[in-house]
């Protein structure tokens, strides 16, 4: 019940819909018992009608009683039956029975409408003198008027019950049509990726809603401004630092072409390591600040295999070092809808990525298929793959597997991811080995270009 | 095994235009190493003045100079018809500013950081260009092939001779070292176009070469074709 309470507190629309319910429930309440009290009333009222033309009609017609002796007459019913006789036989009537004419009413009864009780019966009884100075009694029970008069007073609730569920389902089903934009501008934001800031459409938007919409894309607004600064920063910082690294490298370079003593060689070599893994380190960070910037940058139809062809020749050197045997396995080349820049750096990454975790002697497949619409690049190796646990994680800027001691810099699958975002690509980890759970797998579906 | 260094023949003159000091140092001091004669100036005022007093073999020059920025002292020269190879060093890598260096009349573009051998290495290719004289020799540090007696050398075989078929494709392999060549590229290259070609034709080529220079020489790609390896 508290749950309830607390869901009809927060929920707008549940709020309307039960107040509303309720209105419309006490009024059918109050309308019905209006409507049943005046449909008794008025079908009571009939029914003393009833008895008023009877005795007019007894003495218009100048009738005379005969009191029916033994055999009952067909179709009567003793019940809904309307009694005349001269309230002077009263005094004669036999008994108990209301069955057997005439019946006891008391002689001195006064002209006009009342309910007697006679032999045990509750009688609408109408005492009437006529133009010959009798004085007749016109009666019938009060149970059988009661029971039409209820009959009648229940029909005319009838429209109040067939009406009641149809307005609630016409108020509920009114009230979600009304809150419907509301659930379908919560479901659209909440379907955009962090990357998407632009404003939302306001058009068909309540009013009342409108308000609270400006409110949170004057609020977009400033957080793109913020992310887009931040992004500016890391990208002019990574540049600032190039120079510097340069003047480093260089000078390293320099001290090893000079004569020096072999304790001293032996440390300038992991001092250039460092340098250059500074340098990648910067190389990551100002392509990722590229690939997360918004600027759209043209896409064309590229040739899969020619980038792939680009990225090989870049990285053969390193595939060389560790014996590792890298080919491309799909014979027939695809064109693909992206920036080439996009697409090289993206194959770059994720090459690097298998190259740097691929064992020696061990091998890496490149290949390319086209799916219907898309294009599927795929990216296989045969190191240790990364867990079902960690697949989720790898894309985060600077996650490292546990346990590696490849000395990466954590930022090429969140490069990838970046610019798969912003390619409208979609990329799924697998195994290369379903079976054993071993080696990785990157998929890369793309759109494909037209023939 | 490397070719003596042609530049050898005489004293080469560079102008090297570049404002941050410990970077300029280093490679004022790599370019005395290897014997060229370097003026170093920081902005490019003084690098069109010197331009306009002194013969260089060469221009160094840097992007993001204080005053004039590089592409505009690239305009400069350019506009005075001074002929002068010319490569680009700089932090900036985005593709326009490499495509207006290029198109404004650079030889070459280099981002930083590099190696100094990277920059040398270009050096002398682009001075290579510029100076018209065709070099009569291709290598690679792996393998050398004389363009005029067509023989090929490497460190464990000298003057090996190939036949003419050989000589090609060793050729265009070597042109671009470390460039991936398709099959389709080689035969394009070896029997020009529309000739009927063998199905195996370049594997056999490529068999015979290895044979004759050891296997190391020409890498294969599966998949995507050949290459000899970028100077090991």
């Amino acid at each position: 019940m508290d749950g309830f309470k607390k869901r009809l507190s927060d929920s707008v629309q549940l709020r309307l819909s039960v107040t509303l319910s309720l209105a419309i429930l006490i009024v059918a309440v109050v309308a019905g018992i209006f409507a049943f009290v005046s449909a008794f009333d008025e079908a009571h009222e009939m029914q003393d009608d009833t008895l008023r033309q009877v005795a007019v009609l007894f003495d218009r017609q100048h009738m005379s009683l005969r009191y029916p002796v033994g055999n009952e007459v067909a179709d009567d019913n003793e019940e809904s039956r309307v009694i005349v006789q001269y309230l002077a036989d009263g005094s004669t009537a036999l008994g108990n029975d209301d069955a057997m004419l005439p019946l006891p009413f008391p002689t001195t009864l006064a002209d006009g409408l009342s309910t007697l009780n006679v032999t045990g019966e509750d009688f609408r009884v109408l005492v009437k003198t006529t133009s010959r100075g009798e004085r007749i009694v016109v009666a019938q029970e009060t149970g059988i008027r009661n029971k039409e008069a209820r009959e009648s007073a229940w029909r005319s609730l009838l429209p109040f019950l067939i009406l009641f569920p149809v307005l609630l389902l016409v108020v509920g089903d009114l009230v979600r049509k009304l809150f419907r934009p509301i659930a379908t501008l919560s479901a659209d934001i909440d379907g955009r990726d962090e990357q998407a800031l632009h404003p939302i459409d306001d058009h068909h938007l309540p009013t009342e809603v409108r308000p609270f919409v400006v409110a949170i894309n004057r609020l977009l607004e400033r957080v793109a401004q913020s992310m887009d600064a931040q992004r500016r920063f890391v990208a002019d910082a990574a540049h600032e630092l190039r120079s510097p690294m340069t003047a480093l490298s260089l000078q390293a370079e320099r001290l090893a072409a000079t004569e020096m003593p072999a304790p001293a060689r032996e440390r300038l070599l992991p001092l250039k390591q460092g340098i250059e893994r500074s340098r990648k380190l910067i190389d990551q960070l100002l392509a990722l600040a590229t690939a997360q910037s918004g600027s759209n940058r043209p896409q064309a139809a590229v040739s899969v295999h020619e980038v792939y062809r680009r990225v090989l020749e870049d990285l053969l050197p390193l595939a060389e070092r560790k014996h590792l045997d890298i080919g491309v396995e799909s014979v027939e080349d695809v064109r693909v809808i992206i920036n080439e820049m996009d697409l090289v750096v993206l194959v770059k990454n994720l090459l690097d990525n298998a190259i740097r975790y691929t064992p020696e002697g061990g091998r890496i497949d490149l290949s390319v298929e086209r799916t219907q619409e898309r294009v599927m690049l795929q990216v296989k190796d045969s190191g240790p793959g990364i867990s079902l646990e960690e697949q989720t994680r790898v894309f985060d800027a600077f996650y490292r597997s546990l346990g590696t001691e490849e000395a990466g810099s954590g930022l090429g699958l969140s490069i990838v991811k970046a610019i798969a975002d912003r390619a409208g690509a979609q990329i799924r980890l697998g195994f290369t080995d379903e079976e054993n759970n071993s080696g990785l797998c990157v998929s890369v579906w793309l759109n494909a270009a037209k023939d | 095994m490397t070719a003596a260094p042609f530049f050898a023949e005489r004293d080469m003159r560079i102008l090297l235009v570049e404002d941050d000091p410990m970077i300029g140092d280093a490679i004022e001091g790599a370019l005395n190493d290897a014997s060229y004669a370097v003026d170093w100036v920081k902005n490019g005022l003084t690098a069109l003045s010197a331009l306009d007093t002194q013969h260089y073999d060469l221009v160094l020059l840097d992007l993001g100079l204080p005053g004039k920025d590089g592409l505009d002292v690239l305009d400069s020269i350019r506009a005075r018809n001074n002929p002068v190879p010319l490569l680009i060093i700089t932090a900036r890598d985005n593709l326009d500013d490499r495509l207006r260096g290029l198109d404004g009349g650079a030889d070459d573009y280099l981002v930083k950081p590099f190696e100094l051998v990277e920059l040398l290495a270009r050096m002398r290719a682009v001075l290579r260009r510029k100076g018209g004289s065709a070099l009569s020799v291709l290598d690679n540090g792996v393998v050398a092939l004389d363009l005029v007696s067509k023989l090929a050398s490497t460190a464990d075989s000298r003057d090996v001779p190939l036949s003419s078929r050989e000589f090609a494709l060793l050729q265009a392999l070597l042109i671009r070292p470390g460039a991936i060549l398709s099959r389709s590229e080689l035969e394009d290259r070896l029997y020009g176009w529309g000739n009927e070609v063998e199905s195996n034709a370049v594997e056999f080529l490529i068999h015979g070469l290895r044979r004759k220079l050891g296997s190391h020489v020409i890498k294969n790609v599966r998949g995507m074709g050949w290459m000899v390896s970028k100077s090991a």
